[in-house]
């Protein structure tokens, strides 16, 4: 323990450069695990949020909520497929609203039933009660859409009131609205008199006592081509743009992973050949191998710990800021995962400089050939 | 003395190091002359000067005061880059600890002296394979240092001191890694090296039987010269 | 410099992690970027073909083609507009294309363009019911001279041929005359339906005045639209300046990973060959060609890093399947990514200079007497 410290207090320059890389690696891990679920999030926190289990998109809406239309036609087909047990429609668009803030695109998402579509928890307020009220999606509070915060959509000069918030609420990465179905329509008369009444977008169900979503999901597409039932966990999966996320992301996080341990393992094999004169030295005044092995892991583990800790400090405000439309948020699980990760993949580096150690014979401290002769 | 012309000329010189609040005086009004085809042998125990004296003949240290002449270039004055340009060109160094390039062959650790310095390409190439020749390294030429033993590698390094025809060469410790045997074979090719090349030699040591195989002795102790 | 060569050439096995590493973060680098052209592409190709300079949308859309309707009355207004020399009505419709030969729920994503002046590589106007399609759309099988049923009214549409980096927020571009956009708007989009003459945007050529005086022009002409120059309409698609400012930000922090990966490095090989150095400076050799050596090193282990890692992004390229990675790997961006690595060695290795300076020839005599 003496032996490594010492030597790290005596080599600020060299052990304190590799902190601070590994420090700038798990920041940089962290900053983009933040940001993909931050995308994920702003992208379908929405379809995951609500309460309905199943979604029913037309096949032409590609599974973009607002990009599929349920005709009257297919609305009949789902409502005659087995296993439903409630059925609701769900409607979204997005519009050009003002607030106190500012001019933004808000999505809208209009729910015949509370239990079919509005969020399932809310982190403040209530659900809408009457018409032109909605619950707002929690990141944009500080934009006009807090509670008591008046929207207006433009053009038409609709105004909702926002009367609860939701986390993780939002569609399109920008400000999302939970509102009644007439309020919905409502919104799309207002921008557009000439309008009639819009088809709704998705259908959303719940399953009949004993049966399950998957079971309610096959007997709606058996019903026809045109009909795609999800899941509301696949809804969110197979949202375009979400595996492509997913994939970019984990080849990203692979390589990353991969830079941390050959950091370390280059560090300590660099270092325990410069010092092979004096490690040869202290193995031929007795010190036996195994602590010098333990020193080098000392060591390993301190700048493992400290490149970490550093590197979540530089997260830790970073994590609270807004990228565009996409909130971050501090994520627990990836420090402790990656911690673990990154630990492991640091520590198995480094032993193999510790072989180097067990490798180095004291007899050659007498003969002056050290280790790196 | 005779009247072959002076390789090194020592007028004088002091070296003070500050260290904290003191001075010491490493060198202390030292004044010698080396001729050409002279050997001089540089005995002094731990610590009283042998290095300064050398590092200042060598032009790596600058003295505090006095004059110093080399092969007729006053260095006294000489800038930090009229130095490194001086010792391409005018002095050999053998090493106490050899110091080749490990990843250069035997004939590549002569030829790094012509790269330092103005290239001549050609000329030096024959000039270093002459060296080997003459050192009994021909067949070792392309060998690297860690396939060379002790003795080759102390010659590789006497090879590469002589390669840019100095005026001085410093040998510093040269056979204190090596057995009595041995020591005494480079001592001897040591000293056929000087006399046909026509160059002056100072050989640090405090290992009396090398003194045998110098022209004289000049002893150093705390920082002042006295003949032997 | 050739003794810094040699010891590359010699010894490459203590070079071999570094170099690694470096490997690995220009791989990052690349396929960084790579992923920033390939979104960037897809989602903005049709708009960065237009071959204007501004492009007019109706004030209350926040420049979403979608949400804007630009009335023959207003577009006349425009032409009148001093400074503007052609004008050109725009509109898209995104929908889902069945492509023959796919199943039934296997649907490729198109956006259906009606265009007046021709992009950047786009002809004129096909025939009637047929289109100009975007090379992406090749991955879902669309082919030349197929008939492929757009939206749920399955309004067709026949491939003329192929153009290149026309995508649209995503979608593949299809380029069709007017009345053919317009026709399958109405059908698969009746509440965006729009009348004979409107289109959603104008894209607007200017000649003898500057394209951002033109357009304050045209917005204090008409009073009800927003002008935008094309480059400010490529920001203003949604996503694009986050993904920038974004992947650029990571671009930047692991550029200075691969500085600090260097400067560790070649700082830990200068310490280790202090006795080296102090014997050739004895020997005359200068600081600067000792320093010029650890920079010529540093410069080819990047060199060869950045060379393998465009190879393996270019092998990544070829084995994902089309469509799942939004991949696009330009030679400039593979340049681009080799030149900061060098500069970020070079910057790396210059830590190093100062123990260089340092290193003195004396250390080379027994520093012990």
């Amino acid at each position: 323990m003496f032996l490594a410290l010492a030597e790290m207090r005596r080599a600020k320059a060299r052990f304190g450069m590799l902190i601070v890389s590994i420090a700038l690696l798990v920041f940089l891990i962290l900053y983009q695990q933040s940001l993909r679920n931050g995308l994920l999030n702003s992208f379908i926190g929405a379809i995951t949020t609500q309460s309905a289990p199943v979604l029913v998109y037309s096949v032409d809406g590609q599974r973009v909520i607002q990009g599929s239309v349920i005709t009257p036609d297919a609305e009949a087909l789902v409502a005659s497929a087995e296993g439903v047990g409630e059925m609701g429609r769900l409607a979204q668009g997005t519009f050009s609203v003002t607030t106190s803030e500012g001019a933004f695109d808000a999505s809208l998402i209009g729910y015949e039933r509370p239990s079919l579509g509005a969020p399932e928890t809310l982190t403040e307020g209530r659900l809408p009660a009457g018409p032109d009220e909605a619950v707002a999606s929690d990141v944009d509070a500080a934009d006009g859409f807090d509670i008591g915060d008046v929207v207006t959509v433009q053009p038409g000069g609709l105004e909702i009131e926002v009367v609860g918030l939701a986390k993780d609420a939002q569609l399109n990465a920008g400000p999302t609205l939970f509102v009644t179905y007439p309020t919905y329509l409502d919104a799309v008369v207002a921008q557009n008199p000439d309008a009639g009444e819009p088809p709704p977008n998705v259908i959303a169900l719940a399953p009949a006592d004993g049966v399950s979503d998957a079971e309610l999901v096959a007997n709606v597409n058996a019903q026809s081509d045109d009909l795609d039932a999800l899941t509301k966990d696949d809804a969110a999966r197979e949202t375009p743009g979400v595996s492509q996320i997913q994939s970019s992301f984990l080849i990203i996080f692979a390589l990353y992973a991969l830079v941390v341990p050959c950091i370390t393992g280059l560090f300590f094999l660099i270092v325990t050949f410069q010092k092979a004169a004096a490690l040869t030295l202290l193995r031929a005044v007795g010190a036996p191998a195994r602590r010098l092995v333990g020193a080098l892991l000392i060591q390993a583990t301190a700048i493992l710990g400290l490149g970490y800790l550093l590197g979540v400090l530089l997260y830790a405000p970073v994590s609270q800021q807004r990228l565009g439309g996409i909130a971050l948020s501090f994520e627990t699980t990836a420090v402790v995962v990656w911690a673990l990760i990154l630990g492991a993949g640091g520590l198995l580096s480094s032993l193999f400089a510790a072989r180097r150690v067990l490798r180095i014979d004291p007899i050659r401290a007498t003969t002056g050939a050290g280790v790196g002769a | 003395m005779n009247d072959r012309p002076i390789a090194l000329d020592m007028r004088d010189v002091r070296k003070v190091y500050r260290v904290g609040d003191s001075d010491i005086v490493a060198l202390d009004h030292a004044t010698l002359s080396v001729e050409r085809s002279e050997m001089v042998a540089l005995v002094g125990p731990s610590g009283s000067g042998k290095t300064t004296l050398c590092s200042i003949a060598g032009g790596i240290l600058s003295p505090t005061e006095g004059r110093i002449v080399v092969g007729g270039e006053d260095i006294t004055g000489h800038s930090e880059s009229q130095l490194t340009s001086f010792r391409q060109r005018k002095v050999g160094f053998v090493f106490q600890s050899v110091n080749l390039v490990p990843f250069l062959t035997a004939r590549e650790n002569l030829l790094v002296v012509d790269e330092l310095g103005r290239r001549t390409g050609a000329a030096a190439r024959e000039r270093a394979d002459e060296l080997l020749d003459d050192l009994g390294l021909t067949d070792r030429s392309k060998n690297l240092p860690s396939q060379l033993s002790g003795g080759q590698r102390q010659r590789v390094a006497i090879g590469r001191a002589l390669m840019n025809d100095p005026e001085l060469v410093l040998f510093d410790e040269p056979t204190s890694a090596l057995d009595t045997e041995l020591g005494a074979q480079v001592m001897e090719l040591i000293r056929s090296e000087v006399t046909s090349s026509n160059t002056a030699a100072i050989v640090v040591t405090h290992d009396e039987r090398i003194t045998d195989y110098c022209d004289r002795s000049v002893n150093i102790v705390d920082g002042k010269l006295q003949a032997a | 410099m050739r003794l810094a060569l040699r010891e590359l050439v010699r010894r490459p096995a203590r070079f071999v992690t570094a170099t690694l590493i470096l490997t690995v973060i220009a791989i990052l680098l690349m396929f960084l970027g790579g992923l920033l052209d390939g979104l960037i592409r897809s989602t903005t190709g049709a708009v960065r073909a237009q071959d204007a300079d501004l492009i007019v949308y109706s004030d209350t859309s926040q420049a979403s083609f979608l949400r804007s309707r630009i009335d023959p009355a207003t577009r006349a207004v425009v032409e009148e507009v001093p400074g503007v020399f052609e004008v050109g009505g725009i509109g898209v419709v995104q929908l889902g294309a069945r492509v023959p030969g796919n199943g039934p729920r296997d649907l490729a994503n198109v956006a259906l363009f009606g265009y007046e002046l021709t992009p950047d590589g786009v002809p004129d106007p096909p025939a009637p019911g047929t289109a100009w399609a975007d090379e992406v759309l090749r991955d879902d099988g669309v082919e030349e001279g197929q008939t492929i049923a757009l939206g749920p009214a399955r309004s067709p549409i026949t491939v003329a041929g192929f153009v290149e980096d026309t995508s649209y927020l995503g979608q593949g571009g299809l380029w069709a005359e007017p009345a053919t956009w317009r026709a399958v708007l109405a059908r698969n989009r009746p509440d965006a339906r729009l009348g004979p003459g409107v289109f959603q945007a104008l894209v607007v050529r200017v000649e003898g005045a500057s394209p951002g005086e033109v357009a304050g022009a045209i917005d204090a002409a008409t009073g009800s639209t927003e002008t935008l120059t094309v480059d400010a309409a490529i920001s203003e698609l949604p996503g694009v300046e986050e993904q920038q400012s974004t992947f650029n930000q990571i671009i930047g922090v692991t550029v200075v990973v691969a500085l600090v990966v260097i400067a560790l490095f070649f700082a830990l090989l200068t310490v280790e060959r202090t006795a080296l150095y102090g014997v050739l400076k004895a020997l005359g050799a200068r600081s600067r060609t000792l320093f010029l050596g650890l920079v010529v090193q540093a410069v080819i282990l990047t060199a060869i890093a950045s060379a393998v890692g465009a190879g393996m992004v270019l092998v990544i390229d070829r084995l994902i399947p089309p469509g799942s990675i939004p991949l696009y790997v330009a030679p400039s961006r593979l340049v681009l990514s080799a030149v900061l690595l060098v500069l970020a060695a070079i910057v790396g290795c210059a830590f190093s200079l100062r123990r260089v300076l340092r290193v003195d020839p004396a250390s080379a005599l027994g520093s012990s007497s």
